[in-house]
């Protein structure tokens, strides 16, 4: 499916949760939602930390469990701390839906292919990790169609989206973002200091 | 055969009750770790206890990022972690505890230190190259030598917070 389409039925289902997206997720998110970039309430984009996008929701999830955390990683970000599912899975918090976006390539830095790509299966090493639900997806209809069901489980779950590279998408989705202001404004928002 | 000469430490033991009550006195929330030999009384005694949560990643770029998250999030946490690991994570103190201006308090083990030298003095690189880089890095730290510096810790926790950044609390010796 085109990454686009996975976005667009991820926004349209996101609720309350609060969002967290990475590297080329975070152009397409800015693309699909009405808010302006940097300004979208209750949502981070995660840049220059190196696969920590899906600790930092960790943080987030257990320090608010009553809010449910929705991250949207990428392939190679998860395989910079592959360690990290195992600790996802060990803090076990009950609100956190981790989607990664399979492309098998590292498209940021000229969509060069992840080492051992088509060897590997992040859905199995979820599931072997300890998420509550793991399953893979990689058809646009059927992930829309599932998308409700999903966000209702007790997670933490993991959602492969099986996504098809994007040619020629060298730009940086991520430019211009302002991290350090939404992780201030975000606490100021969910805590109020 | 000449006569066996024994050296005073440098850096001597603090009790880890003594360290846990700083923590409760500060109304930490998690200790977020990566296993620190150092730190292992400490950790042992934060395992028998629920005021506060403690939290295990795999690696130390882990729990700068769940700190982070879990401040976002509204709590106190600090992290115990040994100093190779701090090395290891110096890109996400650069992006998360600097760039990104989130409190990152940060006890560190030094793995490996010779306490009977001051830790500069080490032969280690591991061990002597450790306050230099945080002096090169302009991080904050707060060296605990012996029970004496106890205090120590609640100043870099209280750095962290009041500079909106990275403080590292040095753990000279084993913790009893």
């Amino acid at each position: 499916m085109r990454r686009n389409d996975a976005i667009a039925a991820l926004v349209a289902e996101r609720g309350e949760a609060i969002t967290v997206t990475t590297e080329q997720a975070i152009g397409a998110w800015r693309a699909a939602v009405p808010e302006p970039a940097n300004a979208i309430p209750d949502h981070l984009d995660i840049v220059g930390c190196m696969g920590s996008a899906s600790t930092i929701a960790l943080g987030i999830a257990l320090a608010q469990p009553k809010r449910k955390v929705i991250i949207v990683d990428g392939d190679g970000s998860l395989l910079m701390q592959l360690g990290s599912l195992v600790t996802i899975a060990g803090a076990a918090p009950a609100n956190l839906y981790h989607f990664v976006f399979e492309n098998g390539v590292y498209e940021t830095s000229g969509s060069q292919p992840l080492p051992g790509e088509g060897r590997f299966d992040l859905t199995q090493m979820a599931r072997a990790a300890g998420y509550a639900h793991a399953v893979q997806v990689s058809d646009a209809g059927e992930f829309s169609a599932a998308l409700p069901q999903l966000l209702q489980r007790a997670g933490p779950v993991f959602v492969s989206v099986r996504t098809e590279p994007e040619d020629g998408y060298l730009v940086r989705s991520s430019a211009g973002t302002k991290m350090d202001q939404q992780m201030h404004a975000l606490r100021k928002r969910l805590v109020g200091a | 055969m000449g006569a066996m000469v024994s050296v005073a430490p440098v850096a001597r033991p603090v009790a880890a009750d003594s360290l846990l009550d700083v923590l409760y006195e500060l109304g930490v929330s998690h200790v977020i770790n990566v296993p620190d030999t150092h730190q292992r009384t400490l950790l042992a005694a934060l395992s028998r206890q629920s005021r506060i949560k403690l939290l295990t990643a795999c690696t130390e770029d882990e729990a700068i990022a769940i700190n982070a998250g879990l401040w976002i999030g509204g709590q106190r946490p600090v992290l115990s972690i040994q100093q190779v690991g701090l090395l290891a994570a110096l890109n996400n103190v650069k992006a998360l505890a600097m760039d990104a201006r989130i409190p990152t308090c940060m006890l560190v083990g030094y793995f490996g230190r010779d306490v009977t030298r001051t830790a500069r003095d080490n032969a280690g690189n591991g061990v002597k190259l450790i306050e230099p880089t945080l002096d090169a890095w302009q991080i904050a730290y707060f060296p605990i030598e012996g029970p004496e510096d106890l205090p120590k810790l609640a100043e870099g926790y209280r750095h962290s917070l009041e500079h909106s950044g990275p403080a590292v609390v040095l753990i000279g010796a084993p913790t009893s």
